[in-house]
């Protein structure tokens, strides 16, 4: 029978002066838990680990195998033998949060934090009958808004593997913001309850989420908590909270991407901190290196039609910011500027441009202010 | 010859404009030409989805269709722009009412979203298109010595759906590090933690702090330099780092810089000789 081995996080604060590792030996059959099962049932009765339903739903039995979040009951042993290539797997509680004993973690912490995000219904009086009798309907149609995330069993794979949590211990976790997203699109939950989530959302560390996709890695139930928080992100700043760096970063994102087809880098600091001296800084740094700087705002062919396309989508969808246009009308000049002649003529004659543009280097240098 | 479709993002024009040269050169030493999409734009940098997720989607089919149009397959050289464009094609592949609904928009500008297109990131075309072996016969100048600790960064390997390697235990960037002839690192302690990049402007302590544990741990490996397929978090290493109060002064680059010095291409040309925190090993 093949096995491999396992080290395993051993721990009893009551007991022991610091945690070890133990290592057994065990079948690569069926699933991590079933190695655990293993241990417990033939190699030492001692260990201590939760896991209840074997089969994907409780959501007690995550833990970390050589440093990755997995839920034991999902992870079969053959698929780590194959990963780690054979060698010994290191087997460690979650992380984030105390450990009770061995693998056992305390989720009070994450379970709070959520709490303040009001994750549950607040009911609109107006939509939901107050009348016991009478039915509150939600159509299928209304659920795919939440579909994904009512899915959450509370592993808290996700609160173990995110990076925001790791660095900033306000952050209210991955989880947390799925769930208070899934009442912000449920028609039932009151506007008032809705604008308080956004308020608390957005104290809990909002903008702090780095994107770095892991909590969708990790999530046993295809949650994806990182998408959540950028569609809260979106309402939050269609609710009035631009005065954030995380809002006015979008805002350049979204106004430069329509005037230009590109963000511009140089003009980024400005736009989110007011910050002038950044631009004039790098330039200053780039010229010092000997490096060329230019960051033209060079719009492409098809930008007219590309223009077109992104219009049309604002304007049918829910969109979170409206499109500056005076912002806008300031890049096409400033473009034209340059190019000395109108956006529509610069991106006619845009392929003409490849070689002459490096002819540009020193107009662009004076107009950045990198004199 | 295997010519590709090349998506420039941000990162390979304006201040980075020499960037995209360098790749060309470096690229013909493979036997690979890069034809520029000129008319591509921005991905959104996963930012426009706070917006609006269909205008990410709608962007990225017409920078996808646009390679189709040419019948040739992509190329993507950020770990963001990859995971969102990877994402999108993932969503109009999956999705018959959006792809025909966004495709309904393109056909103005002649374009249509087919699906019939493959897109690569660095790390992957190296494997799958160009093989190890073929880098390996490139290389003119062997990194002898160089210890070079191999950092991917997250958006090749998170989601699961558009991840290029095993994401757990990846090894495709240690096996080209590997053909370049240097000596490779990939045990240090926070080689997963994520570069920080995205929250310089949102929660800049937060980059720092991540900096701060990926590069300690990288310094005390012994590093020469740190390597990775992505140009954002190569700007949070080379450039964010010195926003640090103590920066380590631990040089990184760019991965095709370091092929390319490896192929036989200068210091200056390649790109490494530009860094901010200086590159001393040749
Ligand atoms: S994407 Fe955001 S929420 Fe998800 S794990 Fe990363 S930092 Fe945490
Ligand atoms: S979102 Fe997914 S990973 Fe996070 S707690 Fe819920 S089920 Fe677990
Ligand atoms: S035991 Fe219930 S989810 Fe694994």
């Amino acid at each position: 029978m093949e096995t491999v081995k396992l080290q395993v996080f051993r721990y009893d604060p009551e007991k022991d002066a610091a945690p070890y590792y133990k290592e057994y030996e065990v079948p690569v059959e069926g699933t991590l838990l079933n190695a655990l099962l293993y241990i417990k049932d033939n190699l030492d009765p001692t260990l201590a680990f939760r896991a209840f339903c074997r089969s994907e739903v409780c959501g007690s039995c995550s833990m970390k195998v050589n440093g990755k979040t997995k839920l034991a009951c999902k992870t079969p042993m053959k698929e780590l033998v194959e990963t780690w290539k054979g060698k010994p797997l290191r087997i460690d509680p979650l992380s984030h949060m105390n450990v009770i004993k061995d693998l056992v973690v305390d989720i009070d912490k994450p379970i709070e934090k959520m709490k303040t995000l009001i994750p549950w219904l607040v009911p609109d009086p107006r939509v939901v009958p107050t009348d016991p009798m009478h039915e509150s309907i939600i159509y299928p149609e209304e659920m795919k808004a939440y579909r994904d995330q009512i899915h959450c069993m509370l592993c808290f794979s996700c609160y173990s593997a995110c990076e925001a949590v790791e660095d900033n211990s306000r952050y209210r976790g991955p989880f947390a913001f799925s769930r208070a997203y899934r009442f912000q699109v449920d028609r039932r939950d009151i506007e008032t309850a809705k604008e308080k989530r956004i308020r608390y959302a957005i104290s809990g560390g909002l903008w702090s989420c780095v994107q770095c996709q892991k909590c969708l890695y990790v999530c046993p139930k295809g949650v994806k908590p990182a998408e959540d928080i950028q569609n809260l992100r979106g309402q939050s700043v269609k609710k009035g909270f631009t005065d954030k760096p995380g809002a006015r970063k979008l805002k350049h994102f979204v106004d430069w991407i329509y005037a230009t087809g590109q963000i511009n880098r140089l003009y980024l600091p400005e736009e989110v901190y007011g910050n002038k001296e950044a631009r004039e800084k790098l330039t200053k740094a780039y010229q010092e290196m000997g490096v060329e700087v230019w960051e033209v705002p060079k719009p492409t062919k098809g930008l007219m039609k590309f223009r077109d396309i992104y219009l049309e989508i604002l304007s049918k969808e829910n969109k979170a910011l409206e499109l500056d246009f005076s912002h806008v009308r300031k890049i096409d000049k400033m473009v034209s500027d340059i190019f000395k002649a109108d956006i529509c003529t610069i991106v006619d004659r845009a392929h003409e441009r490849g070689e002459s543009a490096k002819g540009l280097i020193g107009k662009l240098k004076e107009l950045l202010g990198g004199k | 010859m295997i010519k590709i479709g090349f998506y420039q993002g941000c990162c390979f024009q304006g201040q980075d404009a020499h960037m995209f040269e360098t790749m060309k050169e470096t690229f013909k030493k493979l036997d690979v030409e890069l034809e520029l999409l000129e008319e591509t734009t921005c991905c959104g940098g996963n930012t426009i989805d706070e917006e609006n997720r269909k205008l990410s989607y709608a962007i990225n089919a017409r920078n996808i269709a646009l390679a189709e149009a040419r019948g040739l397959d992509m190329l993507v050289s950020c770990n963001t722009c990859y995971m969102v464009i990877a994402k999108a094609k993932r969503a109009l592949d999956t999705d018959e009412e959006l792809r025909e609904e966004i495709n309904n928009l393109l056909r103005e500008e002649g374009l249509e979203y087919k699906g019939t297109s493959r897109i690569y990131h660095l790390l992957d075309f190296f494997r799958d298109a160009v093989g190890y072996e073929k880098i390996r016969k490139a290389v003119k100048r062997p990194l002898k010595g160089w210890k070079v600790a191999a950092y991917y960064g997250c958006h090749v390997l998170y989601p699961k759906e558009i991840a290029i390697d095993n994401s757990d235990n990846p090894s495709s960037l240690q096996e080209i590090l590997k053909a370049l002839g240097a000596e490779v690192i990939d045990d240090y302690e926070h080689k997963d933690a994520c570069c920080g990049y995205h929250s310089f402007f949102t929660d800049k302590s937060m980059t720092l702090k991540k900096l701060n544990r990926i590069l300690g741990s990288v310094k005390k490996m012994g590093a020469d330099i740190v390597a990775t397929p992505c140009p954002l978090c190569f700007k949070s290493f080379d450039i964010y780092q010195l926003n640090m109060e103590k920066p380590p002064m631990v040089p990184s680059s760019f991965l095709p810089e370091l092929m390319a010095y490896a192929f036989g291409i200068d210091k200056e040309t390649s790109g490494l000789a530009h860094h901010l925190v200086k590159v001393e090993k040749d």
